[in-house]
């Protein structure tokens, strides 16, 4: 790479840069920015070039699509209306966007890592943050591509490509891992025919029942057999990732050591709550040791879709808003299930919100019902799954604290 | 009732046996005894089915399905069967059946019998004959046993009435077999006099003029050791058996099939274009009251996509409510108790393994959510089957036994016994609804005739504008994706052929049947109709095109706004189907559509050249 094209590839760099949200781009002094790799994957007009980038310690990692002067561009999102600058290459002068914010370029680039033939067709964001830019591309796939790229293999991918080889098909299986010198760029997972988010069916159900003031079964929308569906499906993820990766068991009393430590950390306050002492000093003395497996680790509504084939996790990349480089490590399986219920408490505080902004009807007792129905759901399609039960242990009040214990310390987390 | 249709072509008037009819055709399903009362006996009979034609013609009907009219002793609503080769005689005679028939072939309506072929009742002089004795030359029409240990694995159907599917028999001092009641004996299969009298039986009847059957409780005709006794191979090779007699004899008649089980399994029943043209697709009906009731569509979808593909020259038949309880046979344990909850809230709603309901008190008589779950009967895959009444939103009587709930008569006007009968009240097979909400003072034709805002009049409207779309019956079908889960959306699509007719300059356009639609393509001829590419009738004045008719559901009772992806039809222009209103030109970018609550959209997507999309 000539120094001019380098100096030319480095100022596109800084303009996607300060494109993005994230903390380093709103940083006031200037980035210091090494060009890594600046690979044109597809030529021609318009072209594909995969840059990847050292910005001030950190790897990124962006896709810029060359369009000659006065083609047309197909922005995904309204708003996302700037290109990135201008480059002159061995094709002549061509006008550089971001190709991930672009519904051709974005189609022109699964083709290319698919070695596939490109397929015109409509491209929806589903997710685009620091940790993740996620387009679906319908019948083709899903798109996934890391804007930031960790020095080894992420282990979301890893848990993707081994619930696929676990026989789990509630996921969306990966078609490519997209690589470079032992880095994951992206990936390419499977269409999901029919999907509508998990986040979506609970608010759906939500709005229903806060309409209809009636229990929340005898409500339309009824939530409580899809929860637990859910469930079940998330017990399957369980019992798969433990076939795909190793468990070790470890006592309870570590991991309220954790908790309580992780909570004290953000809100002290909280564990002077009533009964929060009793919690974590029953759990210490049950001394059990109960299998720590790889989990999901941020495992929510927002994580799953409904689709025809039933439930399945759609998101495996962690993050969103705290920066995804936190992976979890080994837990408890209960622990994604206490995210999924909280996640359920929020669906309920949302669609209250919703409903009733200035909080003069005070639904909060009535979202207490859709809750209690609709975890009761879900823990009976999970802890009813065969199997489960060597993950969980078979004590239900060890199993009830637990969960209680993991939704306190959910409680607390900012995102 | 109606203008009298102009003439079209010569195909139209005889039936044409090479086209496929049936799938593009609404059935329309009757209980003869509670449909019109002639003869005021307080009974409906076949001279008052026949008085009703011009009705079932007005509404748009294709295919009349009689249930059962043979000599009953009616301890299963007909089903149980005393004699095959005839009329019970509280309906008419055979001559009356036979006008009954001409008549409605004259209107271009095709009938097809109920054949229960199973069984018969245990007052049949066959099985009388045969539990006489263990020699008599009946001995061997039955399925009898020493003991009532064989074929453990067999289920029994009625779980809630019938505890075993052997019952002892005094005189033959022998246990029978019956799948159903034990006063409905199994007839046995493998006797080859049987199987040769059944297919006389068909013979017969169609010679009378039927169109063809819709046979009764097929999966059970064989028993075998190890089995269900169900789906067997036997079965299958029986049905082709009469499927060889219709092709080779009767062309155009057709069979459509009662197989009450998973799609894969019912789909059996097509074989290999040999065994049925049509089965009922069992599974589906629970679970769009399922659907609207949880306002997402995946109990649709989840369904639709189990379902396998059928042979070009198959159809499956599919309908909300008919003349027995809502089943949910084809459900989870968990999904039955969540319908039950639902839709039977008092006890005495249920029956055997459903639900005795009709189905407009199923859905609290809202209009709204009944014609959202018409609009999916007459735009998913099938041919729509309509059972009496329905159409005007009759309600039911869960006091009264058995299925009868559903069977009470059909409501023809405020008069007395609803216009039914003249007869005394207390003469009348089934006392006709009377409440304030369903009773026939409040629900009938006539009212319903008067009133252009009426369901009914809504109903014949939707008939026909279906008419005009055929690949509402037989066009492939794509679900579209949609982030809502509350709405349903897919694409109709296929070639298709309108049907020209020659109309005389001078014809007024009033003088055009109401249900055609004026088209003039430039050659002195109206669209007459239109029907699947391949259906066109020797000697037809046709032309082809594609047609794509996108269809867009709302499951809830909320307004919801939906984004579709159609870049596939970009350039179409919508035409709303109801009002023929375009809307938006499609284009590469998402479609924006909002739907009232329960509301739905059907489009006919409309592109300049009418050449299906790349």
């Amino acid at each position: 790479m000539t120094p001019e094209r380098e100096r030319a590839i480095r100022r596109l760099v800084e303009s996607w840069l300060a494109q993005r949200s994230a903390p380093t781009a709103v940083n006031a002094s200037p980035p210091d920015i090494t060009v890594l790799r600046a690979d044109l994957i597809r030529p021609g007009r318009p072209a594909l070039l995969d840059v990847v980038a050292r910005i001030d310690g950190r790897s990124a990692h962006l896709v810029m699509g060359l369009r000659g002067v006065g083609d047309e561009t197909h922005f995904i999102r309204p708003g996302d209306e700037g290109g990135l600058g201008l480059l002159d290459d061995e094709g002549g002068l061509s006008v550089c966007v971001d190709a991930l914010r672009d519904a051709e370029l974005a189609a022109l680039l699964l083709a290319t890592v698919r070695g596939v033939e490109h397929r015109p067709g409509p491209v929806a964001s589903i997710r685009d943050d620091d940790d993740v830019a996620v387009l679906d591309l319908g019948d083709r796939g899903d798109l996934v591509v890391f804007p930031w790229l960790t020095d080894r293999p992420r282990p979301a991918v890893d848990m993707l490509v081994a619930l696929e080889a676990a026989g789990f098909n509630h996921v969306a299986a990966p078609l490519v891992r997209w690589t470079w010198e032992g880095m994951d760029l992206g990936v390419i997972q499977e269409p999901l025919a029919d999907r509508s988010g998990g986040w979506a069916l609970a608010l759906a159900s939500l709005r229903d029942y806060y309409a209809s003031g009636e229990a929340p079964e005898k409500a339309g929308a009824d939530f409580g057999p899809e929860a637990h569906a859910l469930g079940t499906m998330t017990a399957r993820m369980h019992l798969a990732l433990d076939r795909a990766f190793p468990r070790h068991p470890q006592p309870v009393a570590e991991w309220v050591d954790e908790a309580a430590a992780a909570v004290n950390r953000v809100d002290p306050g909280v564990l002077a709550a009533p009964g929060v002492a009793d919690l974590l000093e029953g759990l210490r003395q049950a001394d059990v040791r109960l299998p720590a497996i790889r989990t999901h680790g941020d495992f929510h509504l927002g994580r799953t879709s409904r689709t025809d084939q039933g439930w399945v996790v759609s998101d495996c990349i962690p993050g969103g808003v705290v920066p995804g480089e936190q992976e979890p490590g080994e837990r408890s399986p209960l622990a994604d299930v206490a995210d999924l219920l909280w996640s359920m408490h929020q669906a309920s505080v949302a669609a209250a919100q919703e409903r009733d902004p200035a909080g003069r009807l005070d639904l909060a007792e009535q979202g207490q019902a859709w809750e209690n129905r609709n975890r009761r759901a879900l823990l009976s399609g999970y802890l009813n799954t065969p199997g489960i039960a060597g993950l969980t242990g078979p004590d239900r009040d060890i199993i009830r604290n637990l969960l209680a214990l993991f939704e306190l310390a959910r409680s607390v987390r900012t995102d | 009732m109606s203008s009298p249709p102009i003439p079209v072509s010569a195909a139209e008037g005889p039936f044409d046996p090479s086209v496929r009819w049936f799938q593009h055709a609404v059935f329309y399903e009757v209980l003869i005894r509670g449909f019109y009362d002639a003869n005021n006996d307080g009974t409906g009979d076949l001279k008052g089915l026949r008085e009703k034609l011009d009705y079932i013609e007005w509404l748009g009907i294709d295919c009349i399905w009689m249930l059962p009219f043979y000599p009953s002793p009616f301890r299963d609503g007909g089903y149980d069967i005393s004699d095959f080769f005839n009329v019970h005689p509280d309906y008419g005679s055979i001559g009356d059946l036979v006008a009954f028939l001409e008549d409605a072939h004259r209107r271009g309506i095709r009938v097809i019998a109920d054949l229960v072929m199973n069984h018969t009742s245990d007052q049949h002089p066959w099985f009388i004959e045969s539990r006489s004795s263990r020699d008599n030359a009946k001995a061997d029409w039955y399925v009898w046993n020493d003991d009532d240990q064989r074929w453990p694995d067999a289920r029994v159907v009625f779980t809630d009435v019938e505890r075993s599917n052997w019952t002892w028999d005094d005189t033959r001092q022998q246990y029978y077999w019956h799948r159903f009641y034990h006063h409905q004996p199994d007839l046995n299969y493998d006797n080859p006099e049987v199987a040769d009298t059944m297919i006389d039986l068909v013979r017969f009847w169609l010679d009378l003029g039927f169109d063809g059957f819709r046979l009764d409780a097929v999966p059970y005709l064989y028993q075998r050791d190890g089995t269900s006794g169900e789906h067997l191979p036997e079965t299958h090779a029986f049905i082709k058996r009469i499927r060889k007699q219709l092709e080779a004899d009767y062309p155009g008649r057709i069979l459509l099939a009662e197989a009450n089980g998973w799609p894969s399994d019912v789909a059996d029943y097509f074989g290999d274009a040999d065994e049925c043209h049509l089965c009922f697709h069992f599974p589906l009906m629970p679970r769009i009251f399922m659907a609207v009731r949880r306002e997402q569509r995946y109990p649709i979808t989840e369904i639709l996509a189990q379902t396998p593909a059928i042979a070009d020259s198959c159809q499956w038949a599919i309908f909300l409510r008919n003349h027995d309880e809502l089943t949910l046979e084809q459900v989870t344990d968990e999904d039955r108790d969540y319908m039950i909850a639902e839709y039977a809230k008092d006890p005495r709603m249920k029956r055997h393994m459903g639900i005795g309901r009709r189905l407009a008190p199923l859905l609290d008589n809202d209009r709204r959510m009944t014609e959202l779950l018409y609009a999916l009967l007459l735009s998913l895959p099938g041919s729509p089957v309509i059972y009496y009444g329905d159409e005007l939103m009759m309600g039911d009587n869960m006091y009264l036994g058995d299925r009868d709930s559903v069977r009470t008569p059909m409501q023809w006007s405020p008069d007395r016994n609803g216009g039914f009968s003249q007869a005394d009240f207390a003469q009348l097979y089934l006392p006709p609804l009377m409440d304030p909400v369903y009773g026939f003072s409040a629900v009938n034709v006539e009212a319903q005739l008067r009133n252009q805002g009426s369901f009914l009049h809504w109903l014949r409207r939707m008939l026909n504008e279906r008419r005009l779309l055929p690949v509402m019956g037989v066009g492939e079908m794509e679900v579209l994706p949609c982030a809502n889960p509350s709405v349903l959306a897919y694409m109709r699509s296929g070639e298709v052929a309108d049907i020209m007719a020659s109309v005389p300059a001078s014809t007024p356009v009033s003088a055009v049947h109401d249900m055609w639609e004026k088209r003039d393509w430039g050659r002195n001829s109206v669209m007459a109709r239109t029907v699947p590419a391949g259906n066109e009738g020797a000697g037809d004045d046709a032309v082809r095109r594609h047609q794509a008719v996108l269809c867009v559901h709302n499951l809830s009772r909320f307004a919801q706004p939906a984004e579709l992806s159609l870049a596939k039809w970009a350039g179409a222009t919508p035409y709303e189907v109801l009002g023929r209103v375009p809307f938006p030109v499609v284009s590469e970018e998402p479609y924006a559509i909002t739907l009232p609550p329960y509301g739905f959209l059907w489009f006919d997507l409309v592109s300049e050249d009418r050449t299906a999309p790349a």
